[in-house]
């Protein structure tokens, strides 16, 4: 048993600690109306994705009812949502 | 007869007055449902707090740009021409604005599970609002094609 109370150690010199903002979850939510080509046109113009990832997610969201399509710091992730919104997708953020 | 297709950087979009006087009336039919049902009334988080605080700063902008892209798809229809050659931007407005038409069509039918197109009855295909859903559907669907292409 140590007889002095432990020193805090100092991180080595130039190695930074950062503070990471843990990731938030975007999920889209099937509905039975909103055409499947149009959630895959959305998926590749809000987040970047190409045809194949777009169309995998989209069918993800319909056949398993949800998908995670982005994880995000949560001011991110929530304005991902905002523009999934306007489009009229069912979307909703939960902390990853 | 209507047609979209997709020439250079534009989306091309031939409505004749007819085809226009009927979306017309739909997109007035079916505006007014916005926000009705739960499907057009938009939450993002479980937690009922956190839900609070986008519904009252974040749920306005969303409002607005539907809205926005409604009244533009609206003013189009109003005009006089029977092609339209729409921007990348217009042309995301027009699909964004005939989901959101869809969604209140689709409420009003009560339907609320995938695999309904197999399903529908007589009464629900003399249902105004199906012809309204599927009349969108096919201009949507286009439009998105065209994006695509």
């Amino acid at each position: 048993m140590p007889t002095e109370a432990p020193t805090r150690r100092e991180a080595p010199a130039g190695r930074e600690t950062v503070r990471r903002d843990m990731p938030w979850n975007v999920v889209v939510w099937n509905d039975p109306i909103t055409l499947m080509s149009y959630v895959v046109l959305v998926f590749r113009r809000l987040f970047g994705y190409d045809e194949t990832t777009a169309t995998k997610l989209m069918l993800q969201v319909h056949q398993e009812g949800k998908a995670i399509v982005a994880s995000q710091p949560r001011e991110q992730a929530e304005v991902s949502v905002t523009r999934l919104h306007a489009f009229g997708l069912q979307a909703t953020l939960a902390r990853g | 007869m209507a047609w979209v297709r997709r020439r250079l950087n534009r989306v091309e979009l031939r409505l004749d007055r007819r085809e226009r006087e009927i979306l017309l009336r739909i997109v007035d039919e079916l505006r007014p449902g916005l926000g009705d049902d739960p499907r057009t009334r938009l939450h993002a988080y479980d937690d009922p707090h956190l839900d609070e605080e986008y519904q009252r700063y974040s749920r306005p902008e969303v409002e607005q740009v539907r809205a926005a892209d409604i009244d533009a798809v609206r003013a189009a229809l109003s005009g006089s021409d029977d092609r339209f050659r729409l921007s990348e931007e217009e042309a995301l407005t027009w699909v964004r604005a005939l989901n959101h038409l869809r969604l209140v069509a689709g409420a009003r039918l009560g339907i609320d599970d995938d695999g309904w197109e197999e399903r529908s009855d007589a009464s629900m295909l003399e249902r105004e609002e199906y012809a309204m859903l599927v009349t969108l559907g096919w201009v949507q669907e286009n439009v998105v094609a065209a994006l695509g292409s």
